[in-house]
């Protein structure tokens, strides 16, 4: 019998469209309106001409009023564009939950559950439509994204009890969330009947903006105007300003991008050289004077003290944390004993920072804190020239966490709460510098393995395979500081390098918790996203049939698929690996903080 | 749990005469808790079978297990009436539950004590990839062995190889050395790899350094082996012995009810 088995045609980026409603009228009525009216057709190559992305990448919405078109906090890979009619976007704080009608993502029945335990193929691989991914990757729901169906009941009510800004025809928005990965920012419903929307994934948008510089720099402006007002207003002693201090505030914040968006391809590049990672671009060194206050936005940054002749990782700061805020508080307080910085703060692969200068903060923000929101007072300068290098379990020199909503929090919602021990002297400096030369911080679901407690039953291989038509999506293998190995399983990033370039939104985040999924059926095998990831937690695989044949396309080529962990999405109870380790050896951490990190290890 | 167990433990010491005395058929009861409490023990390797199902997690059915176990010997001995019994049967079927405590036991002591030394020991190695791992290790020894050969003109190297390194390589080694943590074995092929260095030049030296190295590095895997593999078979000792008790328990009930004569 053959070992092959012809499947159909290899599949490509278009092979599934986005929408099936685009017909030739409408790509040619979108055609004559702006932006794409003045767009110039013969700058799009002919791999991805104009007419095609609109036709492929593109859909066109039609909407109910009160109908709801994007939630805050769902996670979203397209953007959109008024075409006609009105809508009007919910500005912080945001709706209640239960008005936006908030699911779960579907889970397999009972009884499909059951059968798992006779009915899971015995050959690997075998290529079957998956339950609870009815939501094809790249693919919306009619009428809708994230929010397909709900309708708000008592909009004036709305519109009366919530701030909320007005959209008209040829305003984006959801760009924010499409490009960078994060969070809807904001909920936004239709204002009339029969609003119509052109609803574009961001490979489109992409391409759109790659080609097209006006678009390009019109998404840049709004990306950073609205996410610069929304992060601010999120910030507890920027909250609690009068309305024409925060005006002052957000005037005078700077915006500010460090790193590589692409990282992952230059650290791929350095571990393979075996070089350790390279010289991080600084953003605030150790000693200077703290010319303002830096929050992070997106991304991560390296926190570092002196050491004898090199530096060591004190902590890594992600999304919501805020550095040199203590120093410049003490020297306000203390202006005749003034200290510099006292940690370097590096960019780790990229990223996106907002700083607010040291003169605004000491004209408009620290004048009105409480005497509860400001730092112990720190040694003075003098002292602090002759006095050794602070210990890492000292007092004082933990770093500000801030409630971060879940919008911006990169992943599920959390508060940083902060102990009365710093989380940094729970956890050794030696592990935070292991985690962070691996870029290990970026993991939301990290797979951490004591190895001290593991008797290398390989029950969670087992779970997993049970879970995934006995094919294991995870490697019992990874690197190992001291007893914690990380495991070669997908972490669920903060910052998931793996969806950049996916050509058919195939790998994109579930609308719900935001996991990192692999839609198989729109997959087309490209490697793009296995290439990209840095922790070689996706493995491409050849599918089969049912008879354990490799199906092969019509140019002889096997059809391959992106596979990695999805967290058991559609199963009960959670990852299966967590619930089948015995000893209580191995852990999902999110690592995006150190709070976690150190509950874990301290169980 | 542990306060638990101690309690029904204490329980049972202390009343446990006296509910033999009281009740006559206690001795039924007994052994219909024994063997219920069997059952449960039991369905722990059926909950590993059903990972996809949201049973509770597998740490705390462990925790259960390991207790109830402890607790189920105070009901065995209980259910003998603290006395080994005397028909070859049922002295076979306590047998068969002391070796099932017993493997059970030595199990739990063994899943605490081999971890930490595996991680010790580093180069962490899945166990179904030794082979792989060992046969990689050999190729570059001999390739070290033979290719010294040319440059010095003698065989030196090889044939010490050949006698003395061979064997070590070719496949796992030194098990029960591992098991008993000690590093004779390895002590002594490099000490004879030290003794030979003075007979061969500074190019053989280095030759000699890596195989060394390889030495090493085979020691470690070998070492891995060894307890990965003690940590996996246990499980083969215990969960046999327990089918095999349950039958026999089976056989056990039938035989009680048979020739009871009425007496219950």
């Amino acid at each position: 019998m053959s070992a092959v088995a012809l499947a159909p045609d290899r599949p490509r980026r278009w092979s599934v469209a986005f929408s099936e409603d685009m017909s030739d009228a409408a790509v040619q009525r979108l055609l004559g309106i702006a932006p794409f009216r003045h767009m110039n057709a013969a700058s799009f190559p002919r791999s991805a001409p104009l007419a095609d992305i609109l036709r492929n990448d593109a859909g066109i919405r039609r909407y109910k009023k009160g109908e709801i078109i994007v939630r805050e906090g769902d996670y979203g890979t397209s953007a959109f564009m008024v075409v006609s009619g009105a809508v009007q976007a919910v500005l912080s704080p945001g709706l209640p939950p239960a008005i936006v009608g908030r699911r779960e993502p579907s889970r397999r029945g009972w009884f499909s559950t059951l059968a798992q335990w006779w009915g899971n193929s015995r050959e690997d691989e075998v290529l079957r439509s998956k339950p609870g991914f009815g939501v094809a990757g790249g693919k919306s729901r009619s009428g809708g994204a994230e929010g397909a169906g709900i309708v708000l009941q008592d909009i004036p009510r709305v519109l009366g009890n919530h701030r909320t800004a007005a959209l008209v025809a040829g305003d984006f928005f959801g760009e924010i969330a499409a490009l960078s990965r994060m969070p809807r920012t904001a909920t936004v419903f239709a204002d009339e009947d029969g609003t119509e929307l052109l609803e574009i994934r961001w490979q489109g948008l992409r391409d759109l903006m790659r080609h097209d510089p006006q678009l390009r720099r019109h998404i840049d402006g709004i990306y950073r105007e609205r996410a610069l007002a929304t992060y601010l207003s999120e910030i507890p002693f920027i909250r609690r300003l009068p309305e024409e201090a925060k005006q002052r505030v957000m005037a005078a914040t700077q915006f500010e991008t460090y790193g590589d968006y692409d990282w992952s391809g230059e650290y791929k590049k350095l571990i393979q050289s075996g070089a350790m990672a390279a010289k991080e671009q600084t953003i605030a060194a150790e000693g200077d004077y703290p010319n303002g206050v830096i929050m992070i936005r997106a991304g991560f940054a390296r926190l570092t003290q002196r050491h004898g002749h090199g530096h060591r990782t004190i902590s890594y700061l992600g999304s919501g944390r805020v550095y040199g805020f203590d120093e410049v508080a003490h020297n306000w307080r203390h202006p005749l004993d003034p200290i510099p910085l006292q940690h370097t703060l590096r960019v780790i692969g990229y990223t996106h920072v907002l700083v607010i200068p040291t003169v605004t903060l000491e004209q408009v923000v620290l004048p009105a804190l409480g005497p509860e929101d400001f730092p112990p007072s720190r040694v003075g300068r003098q002292e602090a020239r002759s006095a050794p290098v602070a210990p890492i379990s000292a007092p004082g020199t933990h770093v500000r966490g801030i409630s971060v909503p879940a919008a911006f929090s990169g992943g599920k919602s959390r508060t940083l709460e902060e102990s009365p021990l710093p989380v940094e002297a729970r956890v050794d400096s030696e592990l935070m510098e292991f985690l962070t030369e691996n870029r290990f911080f970026n993991g939301t679901e990290a797979m951490l393995i004591d190895m001290d407690r593991c008797t290398r039953c390989d029950d969670c291989v087992r779970a997993c395979a049970s879970t995934h038509d006995n094919n294991p999506r995870f490697l019992r293998h990874g690197p190992v500081h001291e007893n914690i190995m990380v495991a070669q399983a997908c972490m669920h990033c903060a910052d998931p390098i793996c969806m950049i370039g996916c050509p058919t939104g195939a790998i994109h985040r579930d609308a719900f918790e935001g996991e990192v999924v692999v839609n198989p059926s729109t997959c087309i095998g490209c490697t793009v996203c296995a290439n990209n990831c840095p922790y070689g937690a996706i493995r491409m695989v050849e599918a089969r049939d049912e008879s354990g044949r490799i199906l092969v396309a019509s140019d002889a080529k096997p059809i391959v698929k992106a596979t990695k962990c999805d967290l058991c999405l559609d199963q009960y109870g959670g990852p299966a690996c967590v619930n089948a380790c015995p000893h209580d050896a191995l852990d999902r951490v999110n690592l995006n903080t150190l709070d976690d990190l150190a509950a874990w290890l301290r169980r | 749990m542990a306060t638990i167990l101690i309690a029904a433990i204490w329980l049972i010491a202390v009343k446990g005469g006296g509910w033999q005395q009281s009740y006559p058929h206690f001795t039924y009861l007994s052994g219909w808790g024994l063997f219920g409490l069997m059952l449960i023990l039991t369905a722990y390797n059926g909950r590993k079978k059903l990972p996809f199902i949201p049973l509770l997690s597998s740490r705390l059915w462990l925790q259960v297990h390991l207790y109830l176990g402890l607790f189920t010997g105070v009901v065995f001995l209980l259910h003998l009436r603290w006395s080994w019994p005397s028909g070859w049967f049922e002295a076979a079927l306590a047998f068969l539950f002391s070796t099932v405590t017993g493997s059970g036991i030595v199990g739990w002591w063994l899943s605490r004590a081999l971890p930490p030394r595996l991680t010790t020991v580093g180069g962490e190695v899945p166990y179904d990839r030794i082979p792989e791992v060992v046969r990689a290790l050999r190729e570059d020894a001999e390739r070290v062995a033979l290719g010294a050969i040319p440059a010095a003109r003698t065989t030196t190297l090889s044939d010490f190889y050949a006698s003395r390194l061979a064997g070590f390589f070719a496949a796992p080694a030194n098990f029960t050395a591992h098991l008993r943590g000690s590093r004779r074995p390895l002590n002594r092929m490099l000490a004879q790899i030290g003794e030979v260095r003075r007979f061969v030049n500074s190019e053989e030296g280095k030759s000699l350094d890596q195989l060394a190295d390889l030495v090493r590095s085979k020691d470690a895997v070998d070492l891995q082996r060894s307890l990965q593999l003690v940590l996996k078979g246990w499980l083969f000792v215990h969960i046999p012995l327990t089918y095999s008790l349950l039958l026999a328990s089976v056989a056990h009930i039938v035989v009680v009810y048979a020739f009871s004569g009425g007496a219950r």
